[in-house]
């Protein structure tokens, strides 16, 4: 099913289709106001871009950097070529401690590799102690957003999964207490928790340590309390220094949620003794977009969410819509790199409008690599026949003057008698869906401009020497 | 095969990185380093600055500030209950109150650096129902660049820590309290 199915089923609720649109365009003015506030923020997404672009371009002597610091920290460290291996290393730590309660705080790299419902198949099950995490596991939904996971849904919804699961009262809607209800019933699975498993905002080269960032303090409450932390990292999450974190930890809360950080910046080197940490290194195609010169910039992603928050499309068509791991600009540009036929829909669910790419805070060219994917999808043949075959005749119409003017003609005529049902049948002009055609009018420009009186050919003046 | 999948990693990473670029050096961008501006921005994050008239007004400023807190944990009094590295878990879950030592506040953000050496237990901090961090003013700096720079390292774990725990998963309405502490009070001396 392509983008635009799904967003159809999405904006049957127009009511909440718009307060969708509102609630994600607040938060992008969130941003701005943070963002207008640090008078070198342009300077810090220029340095967040060089210091991402450097990392990728020595990215394996990186990575052999930071293991080595991390093992002399103590620190197992473990390599996943994809998915399968991620989730099997997982489930071997897992099996090893004969652990059986396991708490797991945000991470949307576990998402991709689909590590829950492969959990649950072998026996285990893992409890998602993000508040929203926890809501759509309850509901057994995807996240629609990769920072606030359940934007989809509205207080009365999470009421309704709360009376369901943790005995709140019925059509109890009120966020403070459904939030105390969430901070009972999880504090048990975090006193209880024997493995936590944390995803990882960024990973130091140079001390072999992970830096988390949440607000709601699950990851540092779960790792904390539990005998073994796995920590699960893309191989992109690679910063060179420590103080390179300046420069991140200004940007990341401030665009994704306009705050000026997050409220738990943790950073975790070494286990207490006697404890354990592990951190899995997971590539699962990114080597491949590494290699893609089109396209590696997506690699620098610090996943904050902003490109969603701005984007008119993913606004009003909803995460679901994009039936990805990261949806939004970002996971338009990253979803072809990992299936492109299954996702060949999601780069043309953008208007090219940029914005994404404006408040991007490390300046990932995002809407200039929708159009590339736009043109390898074309050249793949991954896209719908009509629109194949109706973007091949407009590109001979336009290229033509000649045709392009006796075309013209024509429709100034035929749209005057043709029935609206044929000029604005759904079946074949989804542009006239919501939309009227224009009123045709009796000329083009260039009728008009024949008939008006020619000017009088001006002597070239003389030139003046210098 | 873990092994097999570390060579292959690394080898497509080496093969398909692009050519070497210049790694930036980060300027420090200076900034206001000032008591005013880390109270002001750290109420917005639903903190609370207390100013102490020295160290020695730590006792009744809690006392008055929490009233009704009955198992308390700190490095800098005698608190209730005695914590460190090996308290078991059932007992941290009833403290009320932790009150511990910020080494580094940041103007600009309201977060204060607190490493695991002044934590007692690492979990402390989160577990705590309520946080109250004790921070001399002239640790104050203006930005994160400054605060990283002034890190000696980051040990084995250490945390900036802004204010208490929250959430805003449901329906973007800002509650205080989610998982961590809810609520962080600075006493500045």
């Amino acid at each position: 099913m392509s983008h635009a199915l799904r967003a159809d089923q999405f904006l049957l609720d127009a009511d909440r289709t718009t307060w969708h649109d509102e609630t994600l365009w607040f938060v992008r003015e969130k941003r701005d106001r943070a963002v207008y506030a640090v008078p070198e923020f342009q300077a810090l997404r220029e340095l967040a871009s060089q210091i991402k672009d450097h990392t990728l371009s020595r990215l394996d002597r990186y990575l052999q950097e930071f293991e080595a610091a991390a093992q002399a920290n103590g620190v197992h460290v473990h390599w996943a070529a994809d998915a399968a291996e991620h989730n099997a290393i997982i489930l071997a730590i897992i099996r090893q401690q004969g652990a059986t309660r396991i708490v797991k705080s945000k991470s949307m790299l576990t998402e991709e590799c689909h590590l829950n419902p492969y959990l649950l198949q072998h026996g285990i099950e893992v409890v998602d102690t993000d508040l929203g995490e926890r809501i759509i596991q309850f509901r057994e939904e995807a996240p629609s957003h990769i920072v606030l996971p359940a934007i989809h849904l509205k207080k009365e919804d999470v009421g309704d999964t709360f009376h369901l699961h943790l005995g709140t009262e019925k059509g109890e809607s009120d966020p403070q207490r459904l939030t105390e209800a969430a901070r009972q019933h999880l504090r048990a699975k975090f006193l209880a928790g024997q493995v936590a498993i944390s995803g990882v905002n960024f990973a130091v080269a140079e001390t072999g340590g992970v830096v988390v960032c949440t607000n709601e303090g699950n990851a540092d409450l779960g790792v904390n309390l539990a005998q073994v932390h796995i920590a699960c990292m893309g191989i992109e999450k690679l910063i060179p220094r420590l103080t390179d974190l300046g420069v991140f930890t200004r940007l990341l809360a401030r665009s994704a949620t306009g705050q000026p950080v997050t409220t738990y910046t943790s950073h975790f080197t070494q286990p207490v003794a006697g404890k354990e940490m592990h951190v899995v290194i997971v590539d699962n195609g990114r080597t491949q977009q590494l290699g893609r010169p089109d396209f590696r910039a997506s690699l620098k992603c610090i996943r904050c969410g902003a490109c969603m928050n701005t984007c008119p499309v993913y606004r009003r068509s909803g995460g679901h819509s994009y039936d990805f791991t990261v949806p939004g600009p970002i996971g338009a540009i990253l979803s072809p790199n990992i299936d492109m036929k299954k996702h060949a829909s999601l780069p043309f669910a953008s208007t090219l409008c940029g914005s994404c790419t404006d408040v991007c805070p490390v300046k990932i060219d995002i809407h200039t690599q929708l159009y590339k994917w736009r043109q390898v999808l074309g050249e793949a043949n991954e896209i719908p026949a009509s629109k194949k075959w109706s973007m091949k005749f407009m590109g001979r119409l336009l290229a033509s003057a000649r045709v392009y003017g006796l075309s013209g003609q024509f429709a100034r005529k035929a749209l005057r008698f043709l029935p609206h049902g044929l000029t604005h049948a759904a079946s074949f002009n989804a542009w006239a869906v919501a939309r009227e055609l224009p009123e045709p009018p009796q000329q083009s420009f260039r009728e008009w401009y024949q008939q008006q009186p020619k000017p009088v050919p001006q002597p070239p003046q003389p030139q003046v020497p210098a | 095969m873990s092994s097999a999948s570390r060579t292959r990693i690394l080898l497509a990473a080496q093969a398909n990185k692009p050519a070497e670029t210049l790694l930036p050096t980060v300027p420090d961008f200076g900034g206001e380093a000032t008591a005013e501006r880390f109270s002001a921005v750290l109420a917005g994050i639903g903190g609370t600055v207390v100013w102490l008239d020295g160290l020695g007004q730590l006792g009744s400023t809690l006392q008055q500030l929490f009233p009704e807190a009955r198992n308390t944990a700190s490095p800098l009094f005698a608190g209730t209950v005695p914590v460190d590295a090996g308290t078991p878990t059932e007992v941290l879950a009833d403290i009320d109150l932790a009150v511990l030592t910020g080494e580094i506040g940041v103007a600009e953000n309201g977060a204060i650096w607190l490493p695991e050496a002044n934590m007692l237990h690492r979990a402390l901090p989160t577990i705590t129902q309520h946080l109250a961090l004790v921070l001399d003013h002239r640790r104050i700096v203006a930005t994160m660049h400054q605060a990283y720079a002034q890190l000696p390292g980051t040990g084995g774990y250490g945390t900036f820590v802004a204010g208490p725990s929250k959430t805003a998963d449901i329906e973007q309405s800002l509650v205080i309290g989610a998982h961590g502490a809810r609520s962080l009070v600075v006493l500045l001396y």
